[in-house]
């Protein structure tokens, strides 16, 4: 487990509702999937944007736990305010290419910046971003190793 | 039919920070230095289109053709009001040559004018605070900046091709280099590659002088038809062809402000500009290697490696080598960028995909001083727009 990741449901505290859905086995990234083309995409959708796809009938789908990490970078500056976070120091995003032909940014998280490499296994996670008013933590979505010993599917 | 649409008049105003200027004086200045080239006055033409964003001006609109007419010569000529993003000239364009090549006009102006907000482009208002808007979504979920988006993209290419540090800032100096005797580029001092490298790191692997900044700019053209532009008695340069295109299903590029992709394989990356390229070419009947000067938007050191291999000048991961051995220079096998690109400009939006039309007809007109492609006879222009907005643009002497 890492630190980052919450011990119970209570803790589940999304900063937007509607990306992840908590689960028994943790956090998954929630999309859609197209009942015609069976195309997936992330977020949730109310429409198949395959234009080779005459179906308009989508459902509720997850993600697959594990992906390969395609691209990150370190941010070396902060953000504009709309990204609150209390600690903020440089930090990673990536871009995770899951199975279902869809490619997600997020934070990384419980991985040294100098060890980040393209090409691994990582797994959804969730990173601190600030204690809302009730403080209570709030968190985003992020990947983390799949070395890192996040339960596996 | 139409015989042809033509470039009569080009200018623009220098690029840089103007905060003692309107928005609309520097729209009114360019406009006039686009109408002395050509030779007329604000009679001379028969309607205008305004390239607008959401930065200022038009009642909240973005620039507007109205307000410009109304401040100088009202005359109930045709004005069209488009968006497009950072595209928006490039679709502006392609509105003024469709008034033409269809007969309805004789003669009709471009403008692109903005002044931008400093630092990162904030969050346009008007979207819901839910998963519905993905500009919400990248900022509160991992706070991604646009640098950001682009540095994924080169991060990839280094693992793709093994693209150096040098080669990367390489494409930077180039820039800077064209840049030093164009009397419009914001950034004409010369760099080295160590000055780039030294420079602060903004997202890995990407320096702040590899990033282009924004700024404030304007630009305008005259487009007539051959009886219109023989009138003026300038060169002929001939609009051989123009196009724009959206975003196809598929697309591997990380478009801003996205926080996902459903990527399928044999798809063209970046295809609003890959598409609008191929067919600006195929209207202009002309092939990769009939173009002696390509304007294309460099957002960052990046694309100036990328673009060249998507449109097809080189095969993917030849780049590196070409701008490592002065092959994109101005007088090598494709002269990329000789106006200095956007990372010498500053972006100002709306205004440069028409400075880049500017840029080709100086070239084509062989009047680019100190950065003077030889014997240029075909130029042509690429521009990617927020949201999945592309233009070309591929012009003839």
């Amino acid at each position: 487990m890492t630190g980052d990741m919450p011990s119970t449901l209570e803790a589940f505290n999304p900063v937007v509702e509607g990306l992840m859905v908590q689960t028994e086995a943790g956090p998954r990234l929630m999309g859609t999937r197209c009942l015609g083309c069976h195309m997936t995409y992330f977020p949730s959708s109310t429409t198949c944007r395959n234009p080779a796809c005459g179906s308009d009938t989508v459902e509720s789908t997850q993600l697959s736990l594990v992906g390969t990490l395609y691209s990150y970078t370190v941010q070396h500056y902060q953000p504009p305010p709309l990204f609150r976070n209390d600690d903020w120091q440089p930090y990673a995003i990536g871009v995770v290419e899951f199975p279902e032909k869809v490619r997600v940014m997020g934070m990384l998280s419980g991985i040294a910046l100098d060890d980040i490499a393209i090409g691994e296994r990582y797994v959804l996670a969730l990173s601190d971003l600030v204690k809302d008013a009730d403080g209570k933590q709030v968190h985003t979505h992020a990947f983390t190793p799949e070395s890192q010993g996040t339960p596996s599917e | 039919m139409s015989e042809g649409v033509y470039v009569a008049g080009a200018g623009a105003i220098p690029w840089g920070k103007r905060p003692e200027t309107t928005q609309l004086a520097m729209a009114i200045e360019a406009l006039n230095a686009a109408f002395l080239d050509a030779g007329i006055g604000w009679e001379g033409i028969e309607g205008l289109v305004a390239a607008s964003s959401r930065f200022e001006g038009g009642m909240g609109w973005g620039l507007h053709a109205n307000e410009i007419l109304q401040a100088v010569s009202e005359r109930a000529i045709s004005c069209i009001n488009v968006g497009g993003a950072c595209a928006a000239g490039a679709i502006a364009f392609n509105t003024a040559y469709s008034m033409i090549a269809s007969g309805q006009h004789d003669s009709v102006a471009v403008i692109g004018a903005e002044r931008m907000p400093k630092g990162f482009i904030p969050r346009p208002p008007g979207s819901q605070d839910d998963i519905s808007d993905s500009d919400f979504l990248r900022w509160v979920t991992m706070g991604a900046t646009n640098p950001a988006y682009w540095a994924l993209e080169a991060q990839r290419r280094r693992y793709d091709f093994g693209t150096s540090d040098e080669t990367l800032a390489r494409a930077s100096v180039l820039m800077r280099s064209n840049a030093a005797a164009n009397p419009y580029a914001r950034f004409r001092d010369p760099l080295t590659i160590e000055e780039v490298l030294a420079s602060p790191m903004v997202a890995d692997p990407l320096h702040l002088l590899q990033i282009c900044p924004v700024s404030d700019g304007a630009a305008a053209v005259v487009l007539g038809s051959r009886k219109f532009a023989e009138g003026t008695g300038r060169p002929l340069v001939e609009v051989a062809g123009c196009a724009i295109g959206s975003g196809q299903f598929g697309d591997p590029a990380r478009r801003i402000p996205t926080i996902s992709n459903t990527v399928l394989e044999g798809v063209a990356h970046t295809s609003e500009v890959t598409t609008s390229v191929k067919r600006a070419m195929e209207m202009a009947s002309v092939d990769l290697p009939d173009i002696d000067v390509l304007e294309m938007a460099d957002n960052t050191s990046w694309h100036l490696l990328a673009w060249p291999e998507l449109f097809g000048f080189v095969e993917p991961g030849q780049s590196d080598w070409m701008i490592n051995n002065g092959r994109f220079a101005i007088n090598g096998d494709l002269a990329l960028n000789p106006s200095g690109g956007f990372l010498s400009f500053g972006e100002a939006t709306t205004a440069q995909a028409v400075l880049q039309v500017c840029e080709l007809v100086w070239q084509l007109r062989g009047e680019a001083v100190g950065r003077q492609v030889t014997g240029a006879r075909v130029g042509m222009s690429a521009v990617l727009g927020l949201a999945g907005n592309g233009g070309s643009i591929v012009l003839k002497r």
